[in-house]
């Protein structure tokens, strides 16, 4: 599978890749609208932690034994088989937060617009290249893919 | 009724169609292709999420979507579920489990993963027209007072609510499913009164600030919260439920009555065999009992606390799973451990998102020198962070308001990190990974096996 590879000594915390991202989940897809029709504030799926000159881009690891999958109690948390990609849908989602209790790299938010429905990267599966990774003007953030595990 | 007695023989048969005995099913699944696997069921219903029956009586979930595998879970992963068979007797010797219909299910490998059953405590029940009470009804029979565990138990609440109106009823319990039953009520416009033995609700994971905030929601949102006593009597009329007598001696009219005391393990299928039990069934890290072949997972186990040290009984949704998926393995031969795990709850109560890890009010029996606590509160914006920390290590957290990045601190927990260096940072709400020791940063954000 695709995974996002973080190297964090490039990382000069300009944070595209969060507006990228934004916009990337936007209804419209274009930066000036997206941050328009941005009501409430759309989430960027990618979290830029930053202390000083330290900084670095994380966002879900779609681990290969995925704590928030076997703690969802609505079904919503998958990790696709094929793909590897853990995703949330919606739909199923409750709002409960046990995900959010789970993740270790605290990437899955609230989406406080929905109501409910635990919002995080989904890899951009539509894209040949996540949106974040393409925007990165340092190549903090490399896609790198891996031989699947067991087959 | 079919009286014919069947001997049916499967390779794995699972006692139990919740989050342990599906997980286990499924991991079976991936390992042997081939082999027989039956899941024995009392309840009606294919599989659905415990957690969310309270959503159903709230009418948020319909019955459509309260399962949590896709509906062709059994078919797909060719695993044969056997509803409303009730395992009433197991007999390791011959390794069969006898069913309430009279059918022997022989087995190569058994899981009980038949969870838990609500915890009722004695209440005695008079009739209005009676000076005597009794203490030999069961609750269960009274029309109008239901525990609330299983789907089933939702079903016939809402189905009650809705043949006689109710307006009013009454919750023994204010821990979690209590809690959540009262958020289900109020959603539907029914007043109504939480009774909780001890001073303040959720006691068992809260302190009495995050307890305090909850309580004033939920009054706030027009329930009747009564701590620090329970129910004396339960006045019926015509077998259905009239009213309370509470022990200090007032009265509470209402048309039902929910019981969520607790749970504790069903110990129905285990209690008369061989298998080494402490209130609960005793596993090692495999998930096995005492018994070749017989395995366990779930809320009728004791597995292995990380906090304590200790067995203990980890009823919570996902170390079900874990377990459930570690037991799987091992029955099917892919040796497989569970590591351990720490009591955890994340809910949202009337809007309000609380999630509590661990030893979370250790505090309160403790010495300050023991146990060192990291506050931050903020009563305005309802935000209230709690970190104890032992030994340098975080044993227990209580996030309520905000609770953005709490799995920072189960990584924290699980992993056992020294977090000395930033004890004054640790309850902040801006709490991330990069004010983490570098090594266990590294092993975050590089992960393990990537390089480039």
């Amino acid at each position: 599978m695709k995974r996002i590879f973080i190297d964090e000594k490039y990382c000069i915390g300009c944070r595209l890749c969060e507006i990228y991202c934004q916009v990337k989940h936007s209804k419209s897809k274009k930066i000036l609208k997206a941050f328009r029709e941005g009501q409430p504030d759309i989430l960027s799926r990618v979290l830029v932690e930053e202390i000083g000159h330290d900084s670095f881009a994380i966002q879900c690891r779609h681990c290969d034994d995925a704590p928030c999958v076997s703690a969802c109690i609505s079904g919503a948390m998958t990790k696709n088989e094929k793909t590897g990609v853990v995703v949330c849908d919606q739909e199923k989602c409750v709002g409960c937060w046990s995900c959010i209790m789970v993740c270790p790299y605290g990437v899955i938010k609230r989406d406080i617009s929905s109501g409910k429905a635990a919002s995080k990267c989904d890899l951009c599966v539509d894209e040949e290249v996540p949106v974040c990774v393409k925007n990165c003007p340092n190549e903090a953030l490399k896609i790198v893919q891996f031989p699947d595990e067991e087959k | 009724m079919n009286t014919e007695i069947k001997n049916i023989k499967k390779d794995y048969l699972i006692i139990g169609n919740s989050a342990a005995g599906i997980s286990a099913a499924e991991s079976i699944r991936k390992n042997d292709k081939k082999a027989s696997i039956a899941i024995l069921t009392m309840e009606k219903y294919p599989n659905y999420s415990k957690p969310l029956i309270t959503y159903y009586l709230a009418g948020k979930l319909d019955l459509d979507r309260i399962n949590f595998k896709d509906r062709d879970f059994y078919k797909k992963n060719n695993i044969e579920l056997c509803l409303e068979k009730k395992a009433v007797m197991l007999n390791p010797q011959e390794r069969f489990v006898l069913t309430g219909d009279g059918s022997k299910y022989f087995y190569k490998k058994l899981l009980i993963a038949c969870g838990a059953k609500p915890a009722i405590p004695p209440i005695k029940v008079r009739d209005e027209n009676e000076s005597v009470s009794s203490l030999d009804r069961e609750i269960g029979k009274i029309r109008g007072a239901f525990t609330l565990t299983t789907l089933e138990d939702a079903v016939e609440i809402k189905k009650y609510i809705n043949d006689y109106s109710i307006k009013s009823a009454s919750i023994l319990g204010g821990g979690l499913i209590g809690l959540k039953a009262a958020e289900a009520f109020l959603e539907l416009g029914i007043n109504i009164n939480v009774i909780e033995l001890s001073e303040m609700l959720l006691s068992a994971s809260f302190d009495k600030t995050a307890s305090g905030i909850i309580e004033d929601r939920i009054k706030q949102a027009g329930s009747n919260i009564i701590t620090g006593q329970t129910i004396e009597e339960i006045i019926i009329n015509n077998g259905a439920v009239l009213g309370l007598k509470l022990t200090n001696g007032n009265k509470i009219k209402c048309s039902l009555l929910i019981v969520a005391a607790g749970v504790l393990p069903d110990d129905a299928i285990f209690k008369d065999t061989a298998i080494k039990t402490d209130k609960g069934i005793i596993v090692n890290e495999k998930m096995q009992t005492s018994i070749p072949d017989i395995y366990a997972a779930g809320d009728a186990v004791k597995s292995y606390d990380i906090l304590s040290g200790q067995p203990k009984n980890l009823a919570i949704w996902p170390a079900a799973v874990r377990q459930g998926s570690v037991a799987g393995m091992n029955m099917s031969g892919r040796p497989a451990i569970y590591k351990g795990g720490f009591l955890m709850n994340s809910v949202e109560i009337l809007g309000v998102p609380v999630i509590s890890l661990g030893l979370s009010n250790a505090e309160i029996n403790a010495s300050p020198a023991e146990i060192k606590v990291y506050i931050v509160h903020d009563a305005l914006k309802k935000i209230y962070r709690k970190i104890l920390v032992r030994n340098d290590r975080i044993i227990g957290v209580i996030l309520l308001g905000a609770i953005e990045r709490a799995g920072i601190y189960y990584g924290l927990i699980y992993n056992s990190i020294d977090i000395s260096e930033l004890k004054d940072k640790v309850a902040r709400e801006d709490f991330g990974i990069i004010q983490l020791p570098a090594d266990y940063r590294k092993h975050l954000v590089v992960g393990e096996g990537i390089e480039v």
